[in-house]
């Protein structure tokens, strides 16, 4: 369902020059299988999911969605994902369901099976309360609510979700948790991107440790636990850390890198 | 492109920003308070004015001929066209004061009430004031006098002087007379600002001054001119004359001076009337031409004058404002609301999102100016009604007629390319701003421009020409003038199609860079960062790339057209006192010294300083041979073709400026050596152009690989750099030529050559044009030509521009082979 194949970007960076944010990464992830990217802020993971959903071009590489290159069929591309995370706010001068409602019609849902479905998603995400609220009185977590149902309103079998959780409070982040976990049951791709052990050990079927425009690591939990001989996904991910530093730094391998 | 998404995204932009307060009021509050409340400003400004009265004393009012100038305390009604005006000016004179004292006095000592006691004070202060600017006057005038007679005096000996003996020097007397005159010349300066101030601080803003024994004088002459007693030189009497002090810097005293003028001016025609009565002559006298004006405006077209200045500036200053706050909003604003990248990911492509907003901002813009256009509309209406009853100034514009049926149609047809060219502007700035402040930014400066713009279309004697009906929002601004205020529309209509079509063009423009915008990562998102001048300074300097980059390349013609404008006045000293006659070889000088110091040298040093390869920027590669032969060929054939299209074009264009004539002008002086006019005009050119515009500019605009845009830009830098409307358009033209010769041939040196014997053929033309002529026999199958046009034959024009053609496409067709594997080649 997504197929990504020595992946590279790079852009041009005022004080550094050319910075290589993404350099050769592969994976793929199937349908009802939840993908997680791990790694720390500026390590590649939004930039590669930005590419996964053509907001951005790569520079170098394949990438694949339902079958679709990003490059060739972009709008093919968007139409069978669902994208979000951080950046992808709501308008505050719209209600919740008009909101959802415009995406749909964007998407181009036709009318009389749009409104049956927005009444579903309202149901599913118990988000009543939001419905009719304009984006702008809305809390964080009500605004999350809303993204998820924008995000799941056309049915994509593709759905990436960028830090989901990250500022909401525990009982919204569960929530939230559980509505993916939900979509996986429905047979969806989903790539799942975060930096909180907790909720990749409990939610991935596999994952990929990315760190300075590098996959360092990929498998499932159990597989890295005992490739690495640590049984902490904390330990694991620090450790996969610092071994690639050292690498950085040794001299013998600064060419590789450079 | 889907017609259904474009029409999704704007439906909700429109419903977006009706929900925004600030939008809601710009565009609809704003107009519908905004006018009525400048109406009400106005009528209470007018209201308040009406009732200032201005103070006019009269001194030796007893001297005034009849018939009555005066009526209690003001002038007699009849001097008046309306009788309202009698109470703004206010008369004081000795009497009034006097009249005043005794009412006070037959007043009981109790009864007297204030305010006629501070009456009294004030007039008599202004009586006394008037009797010392009175006084003062006189000794003005004596003074005066003694210099006239004095200087008289002094020319009469001096004449003497001359005739006598010529080599003499200045006599003792003679000194003496000097320094007593100009004592006199002083006293009199002296004199006279001490009159100036006294009376600016005597609260009196007209003072009329009666000579005593006027009236009789006045009757005496009457007498005279009755028994037809006068003659020329017989009429020694010399006629006193009333004086009427005033100061015209002072408003106040200027208002009321006026007034009194015309007061003045129907008495004096009164006396006038009387002593052609007495003297049996009939009042036409006066008058023997009496030519009799006849306006033929109509209501109609009186209104549509006024119209035709303010409906094109408010609707373009209008467009303006409604499209850029929508277009902050939309662009900027999502992005700061970080609703951008959900709309990126949405199915819509970037052009469909493009459109959807761009219609959006397009409606309010529309929406703006016929809002404002209407609510003025209204607005003026119902303060003429208003004016109109009571008689007050705006009663005097006349009865306004709202525009024509036919007006409003052109109104709405030409607010939609002038609206849509800054929807698409305003967009396209939105877009690269990273937040709404910053948009706001970057929109001032175009609201600044197109604010000249109008000014300039508004001006009174300005008038559309083919020429500025392709300017963009000059174009729409006197073709709409043309149309609302001309009686004749037909003129005007010629106008419509190419103004249309411009302008269309040109928002088209607009809208494709602002798509480009959008299309560009680095410009969607852009990150904050903390801009360190010397920061990025060194930034710069250390990590230069090979070729500088287009900004650098933007920076370097800014810096060029800067230089050559800041000269300006420099270079007008320099050539203004000096005589082309005596020396003509200044000012080509001067233009030579302009090409290396303000063309060559900032790019070259620009060059050395932002890029790291001074011969791959500069295109310094020795050119493959069949680049050498196009640079070396083209320019014959291009010649020919050249000249025909700016001579057909001519009538297009406003005429030359004269400087620019003497310059050329100068290229046909026999006396200057054909080999400086070269060097001045090819040779010159040809180096310093070419390294500026080819080399760096062109190098700078190529370097994101997007040749075409490249070609087209600097071209037209290149063009732009001429200043003059005629040679922009030539030197744009031969620019893409250029441009394209370089960018294939990957070396400066073909078009040097191109440039060189292109401008040389000119050159030489214009010098030996007699020569050229006196060779080339009359009748043949080429060319005719008179002593300044030549017009080629078709035959011949075909050939060359097929030839030409030809050669472009090969270029267009052949790239050269990289050149750093030709420079290995060479050093091997």
């Amino acid at each position: 369902m997504i197929r990504v194949q020595d992946l590279s970007k790079s852009f041009a960076d005022l004080k550094r020059g050319q910075v290589k944010a993404l350099d050769s990464v592969s994976f793929e992830v199937k349908p009802g299988e939840i993908f997680g990217l791990l790694g720390p802020n500026g390590a590649g993971k939004t930039t590669c999911l930005r590419i996964l959903s053509t907001v951005l071009r790569p520079t170098g590489g394949l990438a694949e969605v339902a079958g679709y290159n990003v490059m060739d069929n972009p709008a093919q591309v968007r139409a069978n994902i669902g994208f979000m995370s951080g950046n992808t706010g709501i308008y505050d001068r719209m209600t919740g369901r008009e909101m959802v409602e415009y995406f749909g019609r964007l998407y181009g849902i036709p009318e009389n099976e749009l409104q049956p479905r927005i009444d579903d998603i309202i149901e599913m995400l118990q988000m009543h309360d939001v419905a009719e609220m304009l984006g702008s009185k809305m809390s964080t977590g009500m605004k999350q609510k809303v993204s998820i149902a924008r995000t799941i309103v056309h049915d994509p079998p593709v759905l990436i979700f960028d830090e989901p959780t990250s500022g909401l409070d525990v009982l919204v982040a569960r929530a939230v948790l559980k509505t993916i976990e939900s979509l996986k049951d429905q047979g969806k791709s989903i790539i799942f991107s975060t930096h909180i052990m907790r909720e990749v050990e409990k939610l991935c079927d596999r994952i990929a440790v990315i760190y300075k425009g590098e996959i360092l690591a990929s498998g499932t939990v159990n597989e890295l636990e005992e490739k690495y001989n640590e049984p902490d996904m904390e330990e694991l991910f620090f450790e996969l850390i610092r071994l690639r530093e050292e690498e950085i730094d040794s001299p013998n391998n600064t060419g590789q890198n450079g | 492109m889907n017609w259904r998404n474009i029409r999704l995204i704007f439906m909700r932009e429109v419903r977006d920003l009706l929900r925004d307060r600030r939008t809601l009021f710009m565009v609809f509050m704003m107009p519908l308070l905004l006018y009525p409340a400048l109406g009400i400003g106005m009528a209470q400004m007018m209201l308040s004015y009406r009732e200032k009265v201005r103070t006019v004393v009269v001194l030796g009012s007893e001297y005034l001929p009849p018939p009555p100038l005066l009526a209690e305390g003001a002038f007699a009604g009849r001097w008046f066209v309306t009788a309202k005006e009698v109470s703004q000016l206010e008369v004081v004179t000795p009497e009034t004061v006097q009249q005043l004292e005794e009412q006070l006095r037959e007043a009981a000592d109790d009864a007297r009430p204030q305010s006629q006691q501070d009456e009294l004070t004030r007039q008599r202060e202004l009586i006394d004031n008037a009797r010392q600017l009175q006084v003062l006057h006189q000794k003005l005038q004596n003074l005066e006098q003694q210099y006239l007679e004095a200087a008289s005096s002094g020319r009469d000996s001096d004449e003497a002087n001359n005739s006598i003996d010529d080599a003499e020097a200045a006599s003792p007397a003679d000194t003496d007379r000097k320094e007593a005159l100009a004592e006199l010349e002083t006293e009199i300066k002296q004199t006279r600002e001490k009159l100036s101030d006294l009376f600016a601080a005597s609260n009196v803003q007209v003072l009329i001054l009666v000579p005593e024994g006027f009236a009789e004088s006045i009757e005496r002459t009457t007498e005279q001119i009755a028994e037809r007693n006068v003659t020329e030189e017989g009429n020694e009497v010399s006629v006193p004359s009333l004086t009427v002090l005033h100061n015209n810097a002072d408003q106040k005293s200027q208002i009321a001076y006026s007034r009194v003028k015309n007061v003045l001016a129907l008495w004096e025609a009164d006396i006038l009337k009387q002593r052609l009565t007495a003297a049996r002559l009939p009042e036409s006298i006066t008058t023997p031409v009496n030519p009799q004006s006849v306006d033929l405006a109509s209501e109609q077209e009186l209104s549509a004058n006024v119209w035709g200045t303010i409906i094109p500036a408010l609707l373009i200053i209008m467009a303006i404002t409604g499209a850029f706050y929508p277009a902050v909003d939309l662009a900027a604003g999502e992005k700061e609301r970080g609703t951008m990248e959900t709309l990126l990911i949405c199915p819509a492509s970037r052009t469909e999102i493009v459109w959807g907003k761009f219609f959006t901002v397009l409606t309010f813009s529309c929406a703006t100016a016929i809002l404002n256009l209407v609510s003025l509309g209204f607005t003026t209406k119902y303060m003429v009604s208003l004016g109109g009853s009571t008689g007050g100034s705006i009663g005097r514009l006349g009865v306004i007629t709202p525009p024509t049926f036919e007006a409003i149609c052109w109104i709405l047809i030409l607010l939609i390319p002038i609206a849509a060219l800054f929807s698409a502007l305003s967009f396209a700035l939105a877009t690269f701003a990273r937040s709404s402040k910053e948009g706001q930014y970057y929109l001032t400066p175009m609201l600044a421009v197109s604010t000249g713009l109008t000014v300039f279309c508004v001006s009174p004697a300005v008038e559309i020409t083919p020429f500025y009906s392709i300017m963009p929002v000059i174009g729409v601004g006197l073709l709409l003038k043309g149309l609302l205020s001309s009686p004749d529309h037909s003129t005007m209509l010629i106008y419509v199609i190419p103004v249309l079509v411009t302008s269309t063009g040109y928002s088209i423009l607009a809208l494709w860079w602002a798509i480009d915008q959008f299309g560009r990562e680095d410009v969607l998102f852009r990150e904050a960062e903390r801009f360190n001048l010397g920061l990025w300074i060194r930034q710069l300097l250390r990590e230069k790339q090979a070729t500088p980059t287009f900004a650098e390349a933007g920076l370097c013609f800014l810096l060029i057209m800067f230089l050559q404008f800041a000269t300006m006045k420099f270079m007008q000293s320099l050539l203004g006192p000096m005589d082309l006659i005596a020396d003509p070889t200044l000012m080509l000088k001067v233009l030579l010294t302009q090409q290396v110091a303000l063309i060559a040298a900032p790019a070259l040093i620009m060059g050395i300083m932002l890029a790291r390869s001074f011969q791959e920027t500069f295109k310094l590669y020795l050119p493959q041979v069949p680049y050498l032969l196009i640079g070396l060929t083209l320019p014959f054939f291009l010649h020919p073709i050249a000249i025909e299209l700016s001579q057909s074009l001519d009538w297009f264009f406003p005429p030359l400026p004269e400087a620019v004539q003497e310059t050329l002008a100068a290229m046909q002086n026999d006396s200057i050596s054909p080999w400086l006019l070269l060097l001045t005009f090819a040779v010159a050119p040809a180096i310093c152009e070419e390294l500026a515009f080819r080399g760096f500019i062109l190098s700078g605009l190529a370097h994101h690989g997007r040749l075409g845009i490249a070609i087209v830009f600097s071209s037209l830098a290149f063009g732009l750099m001429h200043m003059i409307p005629q040679q922009v358009f030539n030197a744009s033209l031969m620019g893409l030529v250029l441009g394209l010769l370089c960018l294939r041939s990957n070396s400066l040196l073909p078009c040097m050559l191109l440039h060189f014997i292109n401008n040389g053929i000119e050159v030489l033309r214009g010098r030996f044009y007699q020569d050229i002529q006196g060779a080339i026999p009359r009748e043949n199958g080429f060319v005719t030509f008179t002593e300044t046009e030549y017009h080629y034959h078709l035959p011949a024009l075909m050939i060359c521009v097929i030839v030409a053609a030809a050669m472009i496409y090969w270029l267009y067709k052949h790239p050269a082979s990289p050149p750093r594997s030709r420079s290995e080649q060479l050093h091997a």
